[in-house]
């Protein structure tokens, strides 16, 4: 039976691990787009008012 | 200045869509290990270590078949011109990645489960040798996409290492009929008995069949949001830096954004996608599209 | 496509035959890797004669990694992969001579490599015909294989350490099938265990020789 516990722990452990590490990936790569837009909207205001 | 090349943020039905799969695989994933450790009984020759049958034949079905069959699938599809376009790379891509982590799950979960079945963590029989080989060519295949690249012949390099690697997947497929191995012939896909495994246990593999195929469902989703993200900040944040410099560095607009062309004036590298989704994105859930730029070759 | 073939693997082999490449560095390289892997067995005769078949194996496939590395770089000099084509070879006539090349490089070097296992690790051959038909079959295999990654990998700046990290996997069942029907072909093996490997070789050979006719024209125009 141990050998099982130790099975499902280690699988499940590996697949949420890995889905915890997508989610942030994928915050970290939205929050980096958001700033290049931000940045390109900052610099599109600037040039077309100055 | 020029139209932003911004990948859309994905539509609230889409976000809606991923996580409900996700909950939906989260829960399942839960049933399956309520009813393979609680509810399921014992067999009558492994005992409990049955219970391992509803995690390892689920994982290694999605690795080598959904997984890598799907890449082999898209990678076919991104070479044949008809079809070709970016969104089949990356789909090939997440699937490939998802595909090796549950593959360490099956060799692991194999391990586990064959010390005391066996009385040893690994053997050298053809089907074990042959899942880590497939490991190992898709580690391959990621460690080649790392390499700096245009997005197109990133694209189909990729595609063909997949396809060669793909070859293996029906060797390993057949390996237990062919040679005499430790692992037992097929149980569900038997082409000569029906399926001889009965009652809660039949009803709890299917349960961790399909829960498990969830959740490569919505790893496979969001690792292909994260590609189409990391592609856009890869060719996109240089160029507004450059834009940036060039704005600062002489009068104002002189920036060709508008026609493609790069800060450097060395032509346009990749024609200014819109900011719609192309209709000709082949998703019918509208999940992906939002991500998708668009398809090169068109303006070319 | 056959012309064309000819073509390629005489040029191939003409390359080498001046520069003599593969014969003062490939062969001598497999030799050494031969002496270290007794070294590394072990003085006890009949371990080394039972790790034999692994390891002529191995020392082939190294060996084949370093044919087909000098296959591609022939090539990177001087524009000569454009030329090749601009030349209007059939790119399937153009895998073809390139494998073939590479395979009677190998062949060479099994022999060598042959003699040698036999004389440093006391191999002795009980089925000759097995010995034979798994270097003919998995020399092929190498071929075939190492010249599409070879192509495929043609235009990277990291090739030296990519391309053995991408054919060795592909390669290991050329590996393994061939350990076990020289296993077979050797004291103490039946020659059925060994057909059963060959079917394998065969399935392996042909597949990659197929993919590699179909794919090289589009492999060759993305390097």
């Amino acid at each position: 039976m141990n050998y099982v516990i130790a099975g499902y722990s280690i699988v499940l452990g590996i697949l949420f691990l890995y889905a915890a590490q997508l989610v942030w990936r994928r915050r970290r790569l939205t929050r980096a787009v958001d700033r290049v837009v931000a940045f390109h909207e900052d610099g599109a205001r600037r040039t077309d008012g100055g | 200045m020029s139209a932003t090349r911004v990948p859309p943020p994905l539509s609230p039905r889409a976000r809606w869509t991923v996580r409900s799969i996700g909950a939906a695989a989260a829960v399942g994933m839960a049933l399956t290990v309520w009813l393979g450790l609680w509810v399921t009984p014992p067999d009558q020759v492994q005992g409990n270590l049955v219970r391992l049958v509803y995690i390892h034949p689920g994982v290694a079905w999605v690795a080598l078949y959904l997984a890598f069959g799907l890449a082999a699938v898209a990678s076919l599809l991104y070479l044949w011109p008809r079809t070709r376009s970016l969104f089949w790379d990356r789909l090939a891509a997440a699937a490939v990645e998802v595909g090796v982590v549950f593959n360490v799950c099956t060799l692991v979960s194999g391990s586990i489960w064959g010390r005391p079945t066996w009385g040893v963590y690994w053997a050298w029989d053809a089907r074990l040798t042959l899942t880590a080989i497939l490991l190992v060519l898709f580690l391959g295949y990621i460690a080649l996409r790392r390499l700096p690249a245009d997005p197109e012949k990133r694209a189909k390099r990729s595609a063909f290492v997949c396809l060669f690697a793909a070859v293996d997947i029906p060797i390993d497929h057949f390996s237990v009929l062919w040679w005499r191995t430790l692992h037992q012939g097929a149980t569900v896909l038997n082409p000569d008995l029906s399926p001889t495994i009965h009652g809660s246990m039949a009803w709890t593999l299917l349960i961790s069949f399909l829960s498990l195929t969830l959740v490569f469902v919505w790893m496979l989703l969001v690792r292909y949001r994260i590609g189409v993200l990391e592609d856009w900040l890869g060719s996109g944040e240089l160029d507004v830096a450059l834009r940036q410099r060039q704005a600062e560095g002489s009068s104002a607009g002189t920036a060709d954004g508008a026609t493609g062309t790069d800060a450097l004036g060395t032509g346009p590298r990749e024609p200014v996608p819109s900011l719609v989704p192309t209709p000709s994105s082949p998703d019918p859930a509208g999940v992906v599209a939002a991500g998708h730029p668009a398809v090169p070759e068109r303006a070319r | 496509m056959w012309r064309d073939t000819l073509l390629v693997a005489g040029k191939d082999l003409r390359i080498e035959a001046r520069s003599r490449v593969a014969l003062s560095q490939v062969v001598p390289f497999g030799v050494v890797a031969l002496v270290l892997f007794a070294f590394a067995l072990g003085p006890d005769r009949t371990r080394m004669a039972a790790g034999a078949p692994g390891l002529f194996w191995l020392a082939v496939l190294f060996c084949a990694v370093l044919a087909v590395q000098r296959s591609v770089a022939v090539e990177s000099v001087d524009g000569a992969r454009d030329g090749l084509r601009l030349s209007g070879l059939d790119p399937a006539g153009l895998f073809l001579g390139k494998a073939s090349a590479i395979a009677a490089q190998l062949i060479v070097l099994e022999v060598v490599l042959g003699v040698g296992v036999v004389l440093l690790y006391g191999a002795r051959i009980t089925t000759p015909w097995l010995i034979v038909a798994s270097c003919l079959l998995g020399t092929l295999g190498l071929a075939a294989t190492g010249t599409l990654y070879g192509a495929l990998s043609a235009g990277l700046r990291v090739r030296e350490t990519l391309l053995p990290f991408l054919l060795l996997p592909i390669a290991a069942p050329v590996l393994l099938a061939g350990t076990r029907i020289w296993q077979a072909g050797m004291a103490g093996g039946t020659a059925a265990d060994g057909s059963q490997w060959l079917r394998l070789l065969v399935v392996f050979d042909a597949v990659y020789l197929a993919l590699g006719v179909v794919v090289y024209g589009p492999i060759q125009e993305s390097a």
